[in-house]
Protein backbone atom coordinates (compact mmCIF):
# COMPACT_ATOMS: atom_id res chain seq x y z
CA UNK A 1 0.00 0.00 0.00
CA UNK A 2 2.75 2.38 0.98
CA UNK A 3 4.70 1.55 -2.16
CA UNK A 4 1.64 2.25 -4.30
CA UNK A 5 1.01 5.56 -2.55
CA UNK A 6 4.64 6.54 -2.96
CA UNK A 7 4.56 5.72 -6.64
CA UNK A 8 1.35 7.64 -7.12
CA UNK A 9 2.89 10.60 -5.30
CA UNK A 10 5.99 10.43 -7.46
CA UNK A 11 3.97 10.29 -10.66
CA UNK A 12 1.85 13.26 -9.56
CA UNK A 13 5.02 15.05 -8.52
CA UNK A 14 6.65 14.41 -11.88
CA UNK A 15 3.71 16.06 -13.64
CA UNK A 16 4.09 19.04 -11.31
CA UNK A 17 7.80 18.99 -12.10
CA UNK A 18 7.03 19.40 -15.81
CA UNK A 19 4.88 22.45 -14.99
CA UNK A 20 7.44 23.89 -12.60
CA UNK A 21 10.30 23.45 -15.06
CA UNK A 22 8.39 25.07 -17.90
CA UNK A 23 7.75 28.00 -15.60
CA UNK A 24 11.31 28.11 -14.21
CA UNK A 25 12.91 28.12 -17.68
CA UNK A 26 11.28 31.40 -18.63
CA UNK A 27 11.83 32.83 -15.17
CA UNK A 28 15.47 31.94 -15.48
CA UNK A 29 16.14 33.92 -18.63
CA UNK A 30 13.73 36.85 -18.40
CA UNK A 31 13.44 37.11 -14.58
CA UNK A 32 9.69 37.43 -14.35
CA UNK A 33 6.98 35.00 -13.27
CA UNK A 34 5.23 33.80 -16.37
CA UNK A 35 1.57 33.53 -15.41
CA UNK A 36 0.56 32.76 -18.98
CA UNK A 37 1.92 29.25 -18.39
CA UNK A 38 -1.44 28.43 -16.79
CA UNK A 39 -3.11 29.45 -20.05
CA UNK A 40 -0.81 27.10 -21.95
CA UNK A 41 -1.87 24.27 -19.64
CA UNK A 42 -5.57 24.99 -20.19
CA UNK A 43 -5.32 25.22 -23.96
CA UNK A 44 -3.15 22.12 -24.33
CA UNK A 45 -5.36 20.08 -22.01
CA UNK A 46 -8.29 20.81 -24.35
CA UNK A 47 -6.19 20.36 -27.48
CA UNK A 48 -5.12 16.94 -26.27
CA UNK A 49 -8.75 16.03 -25.66
CA UNK A 50 -9.76 17.17 -29.14
CA UNK A 51 -6.90 15.30 -30.80
CA UNK A 52 -7.57 12.13 -28.85
CA UNK A 53 -11.32 12.10 -29.49
CA UNK A 54 -11.51 13.51 -33.02
CA UNK A 55 -8.43 11.83 -34.52
CA UNK A 56 -8.67 8.68 -32.37
CA UNK A 57 -4.93 8.74 -31.77
CA UNK A 58 -3.15 6.72 -29.11
CA UNK A 59 -1.44 8.30 -26.12
CA UNK A 60 1.97 8.76 -27.75
CA UNK A 61 0.72 10.56 -30.84
CA UNK A 62 -1.63 12.66 -28.73
CA UNK A 63 1.19 13.65 -26.41
CA UNK A 64 3.56 14.53 -29.22
CA UNK A 65 1.04 16.56 -31.21
CA UNK A 66 -0.20 18.39 -28.11
CA UNK A 67 3.31 19.17 -26.96
CA UNK A 68 4.04 20.70 -30.37
CA UNK A 69 0.84 22.75 -30.14
CA UNK A 70 1.96 23.90 -26.70
CA UNK A 71 5.34 24.92 -28.06
CA UNK A 72 3.81 26.90 -30.91
CA UNK A 73 1.35 28.50 -28.49
CA UNK A 74 4.23 29.63 -26.29
CA UNK A 75 5.87 31.17 -29.37
CA UNK A 76 2.65 33.03 -30.16
CA UNK A 77 2.46 34.26 -26.56
CA UNK A 78 6.06 35.39 -26.72
CA UNK A 79 5.39 37.26 -29.95
CA UNK A 80 2.24 39.07 -28.82
CA UNK A 81 2.93 39.59 -25.14
CA UNK A 82 6.67 40.00 -24.72
CA UNK A 83 8.43 40.71 -28.03
CA UNK A 84 7.73 44.44 -28.11
CA UNK A 85 8.34 44.81 -24.39
CA UNK A 86 11.75 43.23 -24.84
CA UNK A 87 12.62 45.52 -27.72
CA UNK A 88 11.69 48.57 -25.69
CA UNK A 89 13.43 47.18 -22.61
CA UNK A 90 10.34 47.81 -20.53
CA UNK A 91 10.43 47.40 -16.76
CA UNK A 92 9.69 43.93 -15.38
CA UNK A 93 6.29 45.02 -14.08
CA UNK A 94 5.01 45.20 -17.69
CA UNK A 95 6.10 41.65 -18.46
CA UNK A 96 4.22 40.62 -15.40
CA UNK A 97 0.96 42.30 -16.35
CA UNK A 98 1.35 41.06 -19.90
CA UNK A 99 1.68 37.46 -18.75
CA UNK A 100 -1.30 37.75 -16.39
CA UNK A 101 -3.40 39.24 -19.17
CA UNK A 102 -2.35 36.54 -21.60
CA UNK A 103 -3.23 33.84 -19.07
CA UNK A 104 -6.64 35.39 -18.50
CA UNK A 105 -7.19 35.72 -22.25
CA UNK A 106 -6.42 32.05 -22.96
CA UNK A 107 -8.54 30.79 -20.05
CA UNK A 108 -11.48 32.88 -21.17
CA UNK A 109 -11.19 31.93 -24.83
CA UNK A 110 -11.46 28.31 -23.73
CA UNK A 111 -14.46 29.20 -21.57
CA UNK A 112 -16.12 30.92 -24.53
CA UNK A 113 -15.61 27.99 -26.88
CA UNK A 114 -16.22 25.07 -24.56
CA UNK A 115 -18.45 26.80 -22.00
CA UNK A 116 -18.04 25.52 -18.47
CA UNK A 117 -18.97 21.91 -19.27
CA UNK A 118 -16.87 19.06 -18.00
CA UNK A 119 -15.15 16.66 -20.38
CA UNK A 120 -13.01 13.64 -19.75
CA UNK A 121 -10.30 11.97 -21.78
CA UNK A 122 -10.93 8.61 -23.43
CA UNK A 123 -9.23 5.57 -21.94
CA UNK A 124 -5.87 5.02 -23.57
CA UNK A 125 -5.18 1.62 -22.06
CA UNK A 126 -7.19 -1.54 -21.87
CA UNK A 127 -5.31 -2.76 -18.82
CA UNK A 128 -5.89 -0.24 -16.08
CA UNK A 129 -3.39 -1.82 -13.68
CA UNK A 130 0.00 -3.39 -14.06
CA UNK A 131 0.89 -6.36 -11.88
CA UNK A 132 4.38 -5.78 -10.54
CA UNK A 133 5.25 -8.56 -8.11
CA UNK A 134 2.89 -8.16 -5.16
CA UNK A 135 1.84 -4.63 -6.16
CA UNK A 136 -0.96 -3.37 -8.39
CA UNK A 137 0.03 -0.14 -10.06
CA UNK A 138 -2.21 2.06 -12.19
CA UNK A 139 -0.99 2.04 -15.79
CA UNK A 140 -1.47 5.76 -16.39
CA UNK A 141 0.53 6.65 -13.28
CA UNK A 142 3.44 4.52 -14.40
CA UNK A 143 3.36 5.88 -17.94
CA UNK A 144 3.18 9.46 -16.63
CA UNK A 145 6.13 8.91 -14.36
CA UNK A 146 8.24 7.36 -17.13
CA UNK A 147 7.42 10.02 -19.72
CA UNK A 148 8.08 12.81 -17.27
CA UNK A 149 11.41 11.32 -16.25
CA UNK A 150 12.44 10.96 -19.89
CA UNK A 151 11.40 14.52 -20.72
CA UNK A 152 13.11 15.99 -17.67
CA UNK A 153 16.32 14.02 -18.26
CA UNK A 154 16.39 15.17 -21.86
CA UNK A 155 16.01 18.74 -20.67
CA UNK A 156 18.77 18.37 -18.09
CA UNK A 157 21.09 16.96 -20.74
CA UNK A 158 20.20 19.86 -23.00
CA UNK A 159 20.89 22.45 -20.32
CA UNK A 160 24.00 21.00 -18.74
CA UNK A 161 25.72 19.22 -21.62
CA UNK A 162 25.14 21.17 -24.82
CA UNK A 163 26.31 24.48 -26.20
CA UNK A 164 22.74 25.68 -26.29
CA UNK A 165 22.44 24.90 -22.59
CA UNK A 166 25.49 26.99 -21.85
CA UNK A 167 23.86 29.85 -23.75
CA UNK A 168 20.67 29.55 -21.67
CA UNK A 169 22.62 29.56 -18.46
CA UNK A 170 24.68 32.51 -19.59
CA UNK A 171 21.53 34.36 -20.60
CA UNK A 172 20.15 33.90 -17.10
CA UNK A 173 23.15 35.85 -15.81
CA UNK A 174 23.53 38.66 -18.30
CA UNK A 175 21.84 39.13 -21.65
CA UNK A 176 24.01 42.00 -22.84
CA UNK A 177 27.33 40.28 -22.28
CA UNK A 178 25.99 37.19 -23.99
CA UNK A 179 25.07 39.15 -27.10
CA UNK A 180 28.56 40.67 -27.11
CA UNK A 181 29.89 37.10 -27.21
CA UNK A 182 28.18 36.70 -30.55
CA UNK A 183 25.19 34.69 -29.40
CA UNK A 184 21.81 35.44 -30.92
CA UNK A 185 19.91 36.22 -27.71
CA UNK A 186 16.59 36.53 -29.47
CA UNK A 187 16.90 33.04 -30.88
CA UNK A 188 17.76 31.56 -27.49
CA UNK A 189 14.74 33.22 -25.90
CA UNK A 190 12.43 31.94 -28.64
CA UNK A 191 13.73 28.39 -28.36
CA UNK A 192 13.40 28.51 -24.58
CA UNK A 193 9.79 29.61 -24.90
CA UNK A 194 9.18 26.73 -27.29
CA UNK A 195 10.67 24.21 -24.85
CA UNK A 196 8.65 25.70 -22.01
CA UNK A 197 5.46 25.40 -24.04
CA UNK A 198 6.40 21.87 -25.19
CA UNK A 199 6.75 20.72 -21.58
CA UNK A 200 3.57 22.65 -20.74
CA UNK A 201 1.78 20.69 -23.48
CA UNK A 202 2.83 17.34 -22.01
CA UNK A 203 1.75 18.40 -18.54
CA UNK A 204 -1.52 19.75 -19.96
CA UNK A 205 -2.43 16.31 -21.33
CA UNK A 206 -1.47 14.62 -18.06
CA UNK A 207 -3.55 17.07 -16.05
CA UNK A 208 -6.45 16.43 -18.39
CA UNK A 209 -6.11 12.66 -17.89
CA UNK A 210 -5.73 13.00 -14.13
CA UNK A 211 -8.61 15.41 -13.55
CA UNK A 212 -11.72 16.17 -15.54
CA UNK A 213 -11.44 18.96 -18.09
CA UNK A 214 -12.90 22.32 -17.18
CA UNK A 215 -11.78 25.79 -18.22
CA UNK A 216 -10.16 26.57 -14.89
CA UNK A 217 -7.84 23.56 -15.11
CA UNK A 218 -5.01 25.99 -15.83
CA UNK A 219 -5.06 27.18 -12.26
CA UNK A 220 -3.30 23.91 -11.41
CA UNK A 221 -0.25 25.85 -12.53
CA UNK A 222 -0.23 26.92 -8.89
CA UNK A 223 1.31 23.51 -8.11
CA UNK A 224 4.17 24.47 -10.36
CA UNK A 225 4.52 27.80 -8.55
CA UNK A 226 4.57 26.14 -5.15
CA UNK A 227 7.15 23.63 -6.38
CA UNK A 228 9.32 26.48 -7.70
CA UNK A 229 9.05 28.36 -4.42
CA UNK A 230 9.97 25.23 -2.48
CA UNK A 231 12.84 24.50 -4.82
CA UNK A 232 14.15 28.04 -5.08
CA UNK A 233 12.85 30.42 -7.75
CA UNK A 234 14.37 29.95 -11.16
CA UNK A 235 16.40 26.92 -10.17
CA UNK A 236 15.54 24.03 -12.45
CA UNK A 237 16.82 21.05 -10.50
CA UNK A 238 15.44 22.63 -7.32
CA UNK A 239 12.04 22.89 -9.00
CA UNK A 240 12.11 19.18 -9.86
CA UNK A 241 12.94 18.17 -6.28
CA UNK A 242 10.32 20.59 -4.93
CA UNK A 243 7.68 19.18 -7.28
CA UNK A 244 8.39 15.55 -6.35
CA UNK A 245 8.20 16.46 -2.66
CA UNK A 246 4.95 18.31 -3.31
CA UNK A 247 3.43 15.29 -5.08
CA UNK A 248 4.35 12.92 -2.25
CA UNK A 249 3.11 15.40 0.40
CA UNK A 250 -0.16 15.82 -1.42
CA UNK A 251 -0.83 12.10 -1.68
CA UNK A 252 0.09 11.58 1.97
CA UNK A 253 -2.10 14.46 3.14
CA UNK A 254 -5.03 13.25 1.07
CA UNK A 255 -4.84 9.82 2.70
CA UNK A 256 -5.10 11.39 6.16
CA UNK A 257 -8.78 11.23 7.01
CA UNK A 258 -9.68 14.65 8.36
CA UNK A 259 -7.65 16.58 5.77
CA UNK A 260 -8.74 14.73 2.64
CA UNK A 261 -8.31 15.99 -0.90
CA UNK A 262 -10.35 19.12 -0.14
CA UNK A 263 -8.17 20.65 2.53
CA UNK A 264 -4.83 19.33 1.26
CA UNK A 265 -4.15 22.60 -0.68
CA UNK A 266 -4.60 24.56 2.54
CA UNK A 267 -2.12 22.44 4.48
CA UNK A 268 0.36 22.65 1.60
CA UNK A 269 -0.03 26.41 1.52
CA UNK A 270 0.73 26.60 5.23
CA UNK A 271 3.75 24.31 4.77
CA UNK A 272 4.96 26.64 2.00
CA UNK A 273 4.63 29.69 4.27
CA UNK A 274 6.56 27.96 7.06
CA UNK A 275 9.17 26.89 4.54
CA UNK A 276 9.52 30.50 3.34
CA UNK A 277 10.16 31.64 6.91
CA UNK A 278 12.69 28.90 7.65
CA UNK A 279 14.48 28.61 4.33
CA UNK A 280 13.52 31.38 1.91
CA UNK A 281 16.26 30.46 -0.54
CA UNK A 282 14.52 27.16 -1.27
CA UNK A 283 15.89 23.65 -1.42
CA UNK A 284 18.50 24.52 -4.00
CA UNK A 285 19.70 27.33 -1.76
CA UNK A 286 20.56 29.94 -4.34
CA UNK A 287 18.99 33.36 -4.12
CA UNK A 288 18.58 35.22 -7.36
CA UNK A 289 19.41 38.80 -6.67
CA UNK A 290 17.25 41.61 -7.86
CA UNK A 291 19.04 43.30 -10.73
CA UNK A 292 19.81 46.81 -9.64
CA UNK B 1 -33.95 52.88 -12.02
CA UNK B 2 -33.25 50.16 -9.46
CA UNK B 3 -31.27 48.27 -12.08
CA UNK B 4 -28.95 51.20 -12.78
CA UNK B 5 -28.55 51.91 -9.09
CA UNK B 6 -27.50 48.33 -8.45
CA UNK B 7 -24.97 48.50 -11.32
CA UNK B 8 -23.57 51.67 -9.82
CA UNK B 9 -23.40 50.07 -6.39
CA UNK B 10 -21.39 47.16 -7.81
CA UNK B 11 -19.17 49.63 -9.61
CA UNK B 12 -18.47 51.51 -6.37
CA UNK B 13 -17.55 48.25 -4.68
CA UNK B 14 -15.21 47.50 -7.58
CA UNK B 15 -13.68 50.96 -7.15
CA UNK B 16 -12.83 50.15 -3.52
CA UNK B 17 -11.19 46.89 -4.61
CA UNK B 18 -9.25 48.59 -7.39
CA UNK B 19 -8.12 51.27 -4.93
CA UNK B 20 -6.52 48.50 -2.90
CA UNK B 21 -4.82 47.15 -6.01
CA UNK B 22 -3.70 50.69 -6.86
CA UNK B 23 -1.87 50.89 -3.55
CA UNK B 24 -0.20 47.50 -4.01
CA UNK B 25 0.54 47.49 -7.72
CA UNK B 26 0.37 51.12 -8.78
CA UNK B 27 2.31 52.61 -5.92
CA UNK B 28 4.50 49.78 -4.73
CA UNK B 29 4.91 47.63 -7.84
CA UNK B 30 3.88 44.40 -6.14
CA UNK B 31 1.33 41.99 -7.56
CA UNK B 32 -1.36 40.32 -5.55
CA UNK B 33 -3.18 37.62 -7.49
CA UNK B 34 -5.16 36.61 -4.44
CA UNK B 35 -6.68 39.99 -3.72
CA UNK B 36 -10.17 38.68 -4.41
CA UNK B 37 -9.73 36.19 -1.58
CA UNK B 38 -9.49 39.10 0.85
CA UNK B 39 -12.83 40.17 -0.53
CA UNK B 40 -14.08 36.65 0.14
CA UNK B 41 -12.73 36.79 3.68
CA UNK B 42 -14.53 40.09 4.29
CA UNK B 43 -17.82 38.93 2.80
CA UNK B 44 -17.84 35.55 4.54
CA UNK B 45 -16.68 36.80 7.95
CA UNK B 46 -19.26 39.55 8.09
CA UNK B 47 -21.94 37.27 6.66
CA UNK B 48 -21.33 34.43 9.09
CA UNK B 49 -21.16 36.82 12.05
CA UNK B 50 -24.44 38.45 11.09
CA UNK B 51 -26.30 35.22 10.28
CA UNK B 52 -25.06 32.87 12.98
CA UNK B 53 -24.31 35.26 15.82
CA UNK B 54 -26.70 38.15 15.11
CA UNK B 55 -23.81 40.60 15.38
CA UNK B 56 -24.78 44.16 14.33
CA UNK B 57 -23.57 45.28 10.89
CA UNK B 58 -21.03 47.83 12.13
CA UNK B 59 -19.37 45.42 14.55
CA UNK B 60 -19.35 42.65 11.92
CA UNK B 61 -17.72 45.04 9.46
CA UNK B 62 -14.96 45.98 11.89
CA UNK B 63 -14.33 42.35 12.78
CA UNK B 64 -14.25 41.37 9.09
CA UNK B 65 -11.66 44.05 8.37
CA UNK B 66 -9.59 42.84 11.32
CA UNK B 67 -9.72 39.25 10.04
CA UNK B 68 -8.66 40.55 6.62
CA UNK B 69 -5.72 42.34 8.23
CA UNK B 70 -4.77 39.20 10.14
CA UNK B 71 -4.66 37.14 6.95
CA UNK B 72 -2.75 39.92 5.26
CA UNK B 73 -0.17 39.69 8.02
CA UNK B 74 0.07 35.89 7.72
CA UNK B 75 0.64 36.08 3.96
CA UNK B 76 2.67 39.26 3.90
CA UNK B 77 5.10 38.72 6.73
CA UNK B 78 7.04 35.76 5.27
CA UNK B 79 6.85 36.86 1.64
CA UNK B 80 7.36 40.60 1.51
CA UNK B 81 10.96 40.45 2.67
CA UNK B 82 11.81 38.33 -0.38
CA UNK B 83 12.02 39.07 -4.09
CA UNK B 84 8.90 40.63 -5.56
CA UNK B 85 7.91 37.52 -7.46
CA UNK B 86 7.22 35.65 -4.25
CA UNK B 87 4.30 37.84 -3.28
CA UNK B 88 2.58 37.18 -6.61
CA UNK B 89 3.16 33.43 -6.47
CA UNK B 90 2.24 33.09 -2.82
CA UNK B 91 -0.91 35.21 -3.06
CA UNK B 92 -1.98 33.07 -6.04
CA UNK B 93 -1.60 30.01 -3.79
CA UNK B 94 -3.39 31.86 -1.00
CA UNK B 95 -6.38 32.48 -3.25
CA UNK B 96 -6.61 28.77 -4.05
CA UNK B 97 -6.24 27.84 -0.37
CA UNK B 98 -9.02 30.23 0.68
CA UNK B 99 -11.35 28.81 -1.95
CA UNK B 100 -10.51 25.28 -0.78
CA UNK B 101 -11.40 26.26 2.80
CA UNK B 102 -14.66 27.88 1.73
CA UNK B 103 -15.60 24.83 -0.33
CA UNK B 104 -14.82 22.31 2.37
CA UNK B 105 -15.96 23.79 5.67
CA UNK B 106 -19.51 23.14 4.57
CA UNK B 107 -21.05 23.42 8.02
CA UNK B 108 -19.83 27.01 8.46
CA UNK B 109 -19.54 28.47 4.96
CA UNK B 110 -22.16 26.48 3.10
CA UNK B 111 -19.51 24.94 0.85
CA UNK B 112 -19.88 25.20 -2.91
CA UNK B 113 -23.58 26.02 -2.47
CA UNK B 114 -22.57 29.36 -1.02
CA UNK B 115 -23.69 31.35 1.94
CA UNK B 116 -27.15 32.78 1.61
CA UNK B 117 -29.39 34.91 3.78
CA UNK B 118 -26.86 37.62 4.58
CA UNK B 119 -28.88 40.64 5.80
CA UNK B 120 -29.03 43.34 3.14
CA UNK B 121 -27.32 46.33 4.69
CA UNK B 122 -25.52 47.93 1.75
CA UNK B 123 -27.40 50.46 -0.32
CA UNK B 124 -26.43 52.91 -3.01
CA UNK B 125 -25.66 55.74 -0.59
CA UNK B 126 -23.44 53.64 1.66
CA UNK B 127 -21.47 52.30 -1.33
CA UNK B 128 -21.09 55.79 -2.77
CA UNK B 129 -19.89 57.30 0.50
CA UNK B 130 -17.53 54.36 1.11
CA UNK B 131 -16.04 54.66 -2.35
CA UNK B 132 -15.48 58.40 -1.92
CA UNK B 133 -13.90 57.94 1.50
CA UNK B 134 -11.63 55.19 0.15
CA UNK B 135 -10.60 57.34 -2.81
CA UNK B 136 -9.75 60.29 -0.55
CA UNK B 137 -7.87 57.93 1.71
CA UNK B 138 -5.87 56.47 -1.18
CA UNK B 139 -5.12 59.95 -2.52
CA UNK B 140 -3.82 61.06 0.87
CA UNK B 141 -1.84 57.83 1.17
CA UNK B 142 -0.23 58.49 -2.20
CA UNK B 143 0.97 61.95 -1.17
CA UNK B 144 1.92 60.95 2.36
CA UNK B 145 5.36 59.88 3.48
CA UNK B 146 4.41 56.23 2.95
CA UNK B 147 3.14 56.78 -0.56
CA UNK B 148 6.33 58.52 -1.61
CA UNK B 149 8.41 55.76 -0.06
CA UNK B 150 6.32 53.22 -1.98
CA UNK B 151 6.96 55.01 -5.25
CA UNK B 152 10.65 55.20 -4.48
CA UNK B 153 10.94 51.48 -3.84
CA UNK B 154 8.86 50.69 -6.90
CA UNK B 155 11.32 52.30 -9.26
CA UNK B 156 14.48 51.16 -7.48
CA UNK B 157 14.41 49.06 -4.37
CA UNK B 158 18.16 49.13 -3.83
CA UNK B 159 18.35 52.91 -4.06
CA UNK B 160 15.35 53.25 -1.76
CA UNK B 161 17.10 51.05 0.78
CA UNK B 162 20.24 53.14 0.47
CA UNK B 163 18.20 56.27 1.19
CA UNK B 164 17.21 54.74 4.50
CA UNK B 165 13.71 53.60 3.63
CA UNK B 166 12.63 50.56 5.59
CA UNK B 167 11.54 48.68 2.48
CA UNK B 168 10.04 45.65 4.22
CA UNK B 169 8.00 47.75 6.55
CA UNK B 170 6.63 50.06 3.87
CA UNK B 171 5.67 47.07 1.72
CA UNK B 172 3.95 45.36 4.62
CA UNK B 173 2.06 48.52 5.65
CA UNK B 174 0.78 49.03 2.11
CA UNK B 175 -0.17 45.39 1.73
CA UNK B 176 -2.07 45.46 5.01
CA UNK B 177 -3.89 48.68 4.14
CA UNK B 178 -4.95 47.13 0.85
CA UNK B 179 -6.06 43.90 2.55
CA UNK B 180 -8.24 45.91 4.92
CA UNK B 181 -9.75 47.96 2.10
CA UNK B 182 -10.50 44.85 0.06
CA UNK B 183 -12.03 43.05 3.03
CA UNK B 184 -14.30 46.07 3.47
CA UNK B 185 -15.26 45.88 -0.21
CA UNK B 186 -16.12 42.24 0.47
CA UNK B 187 -18.38 43.17 3.38
CA UNK B 188 -20.25 45.63 1.17
CA UNK B 189 -20.49 43.06 -1.63
CA UNK B 190 -21.80 40.30 0.63
CA UNK B 191 -24.42 42.42 2.32
CA UNK B 192 -25.57 43.81 -1.03
CA UNK B 193 -26.01 40.54 -2.91
CA UNK B 194 -27.12 38.74 0.30
CA UNK B 195 -25.53 35.62 -1.20
CA UNK B 196 -21.89 34.69 -1.80
CA UNK B 197 -20.28 31.56 -3.18
CA UNK B 198 -16.59 30.64 -3.48
CA UNK B 199 -16.44 30.71 -7.28
CA UNK B 200 -17.01 34.50 -7.29
CA UNK B 201 -13.62 35.09 -5.73
CA UNK B 202 -11.24 33.17 -8.00
CA UNK B 203 -7.99 34.49 -9.42
CA UNK B 204 -9.87 35.82 -12.44
CA UNK B 205 -11.33 38.59 -10.34
CA UNK B 206 -7.94 39.54 -8.92
CA UNK B 207 -6.48 39.56 -12.42
CA UNK B 208 -9.43 41.62 -13.64
CA UNK B 209 -8.69 44.30 -11.05
CA UNK B 210 -5.08 44.49 -12.15
CA UNK B 211 -6.28 44.82 -15.73
CA UNK B 212 -8.67 47.62 -14.77
CA UNK B 213 -5.83 49.43 -13.03
CA UNK B 214 -3.58 49.09 -16.05
CA UNK B 215 -6.27 50.27 -18.40
CA UNK B 216 -6.44 53.61 -16.61
CA UNK B 217 -2.74 53.97 -16.05
CA UNK B 218 -0.51 52.41 -13.48
CA UNK B 219 0.52 55.62 -11.79
CA UNK B 220 -2.75 57.45 -11.79
CA UNK B 221 -5.47 57.11 -9.17
CA UNK B 222 -7.74 59.17 -11.39
CA UNK B 223 -7.16 56.65 -14.16
CA UNK B 224 -7.94 53.74 -11.84
CA UNK B 225 -11.26 55.31 -10.84
CA UNK B 226 -12.26 56.20 -14.38
CA UNK B 227 -11.46 52.78 -15.72
CA UNK B 228 -13.31 51.05 -12.86
CA UNK B 229 -16.31 53.22 -13.69
CA UNK B 230 -16.04 52.42 -17.38
CA UNK B 231 -15.05 48.75 -17.27
CA UNK B 232 -17.14 48.08 -14.18
CA UNK B 233 -20.45 49.36 -15.51
CA UNK B 234 -20.15 48.65 -19.26
CA UNK B 235 -20.39 44.84 -19.03
CA UNK B 236 -23.57 45.03 -16.98
CA UNK B 237 -25.14 47.23 -19.63
CA UNK B 238 -23.90 45.04 -22.49
CA UNK B 239 -25.09 41.77 -21.00
CA UNK B 240 -25.24 40.01 -24.36
CA UNK B 241 -21.47 40.07 -24.67
CA UNK B 242 -20.82 38.92 -21.13
CA UNK B 243 -18.80 35.83 -21.97
CA UNK B 244 -16.57 37.87 -24.25
CA UNK B 245 -16.08 40.61 -21.67
CA UNK B 246 -12.79 39.36 -20.18
CA UNK B 247 -11.48 38.40 -23.61
CA UNK B 248 -12.08 41.94 -24.84
CA UNK B 249 -10.49 43.46 -21.72
CA UNK B 250 -7.44 41.25 -22.12
CA UNK B 251 -6.98 42.20 -25.76
CA UNK B 252 -7.33 45.91 -24.94
CA UNK B 253 -4.77 45.67 -22.16
CA UNK B 254 -2.33 43.79 -24.39
CA UNK B 255 -2.65 46.58 -26.95
CA UNK B 256 -2.16 49.21 -24.25
CA UNK B 257 0.90 47.44 -22.90
CA UNK B 258 2.46 47.26 -26.31
CA UNK B 259 1.63 50.70 -27.62
CA UNK B 260 0.90 52.96 -24.68
CA UNK B 261 2.42 51.29 -21.63
CA UNK B 262 1.53 54.14 -19.29
CA UNK B 263 -2.19 53.46 -19.68
CA UNK B 264 -4.78 55.98 -20.74
CA UNK B 265 -4.13 58.54 -18.03
CA UNK B 266 -0.40 58.07 -17.58
CA UNK B 267 0.78 60.08 -14.61
CA UNK B 268 -2.17 62.47 -14.80
CA UNK B 269 -4.11 63.17 -11.62
CA UNK B 270 -7.28 65.20 -11.61
CA UNK B 271 -7.27 67.91 -8.95
CA UNK B 272 -7.87 71.63 -8.74
CA UNK B 273 -4.44 72.54 -10.02
CA UNK B 274 -4.47 70.32 -13.11
CA UNK B 275 -8.09 71.18 -13.77
CA UNK B 276 -7.23 74.89 -13.87
CA UNK B 277 -4.32 74.20 -16.18
CA UNK B 278 -6.50 72.16 -18.52
CA UNK B 279 -9.20 74.82 -18.62
CA UNK B 280 -6.71 77.58 -19.38
CA UNK B 281 -5.16 75.52 -22.14
CA UNK B 282 -8.52 74.96 -23.82
CA UNK B 283 -9.34 78.65 -23.52
CA UNK B 284 -6.15 79.68 -25.24
CA UNK B 285 -7.01 77.51 -28.20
Amino acid sequence: MIVQQLLYGLSLGSVYALIAVGFALVFNILKFSNFSHGGVLTVTAYTGYLIATKLQTNLWVTLFLTACVGGVLALIIEFFAFRRLRKKQSPLIFYFVSSITMGLLLDNLITVYFSTNFYSYPNFFTNRVIQLGPYNIATTDTIMLIISIVALSALMLLIYKTKFGVAIRALSIDAQTLSLMGVNVNQIIIITFFISGFLGGISGVFLGINYTLYPMIGKLVVKGFIASVLGGLGNISGAVIGALLLGIMEVTLTSIGFIGSGLAPVVIFVIMLVFLIVRPQGIAGIIIHEKA
Amino acid sequence: MGFYLSILTFTFITIIGVTGIFLITGLTGLFSLGQASFMAIGAYTAGILMIKFQVPFVVATILAILVGLLFGLVVGLPTLRLRRDYIALVTFGFGEAVIAILNNLTSITGGAMGLSGIPMKTNFTLALISAIVCIIFARNYKYSKYGRQCMALKSDELAAKAMGIDVKRVKLTTFLVASGLTAYAGVLYGSFTTYVDPSTFGWTRSAEWIIILFFGGLNSLTGAIFSSLALGSLPELLRFASSWRLVIYAVIVLLILNFRPTGIFGEYELNLKTLKKDLLRTNRK
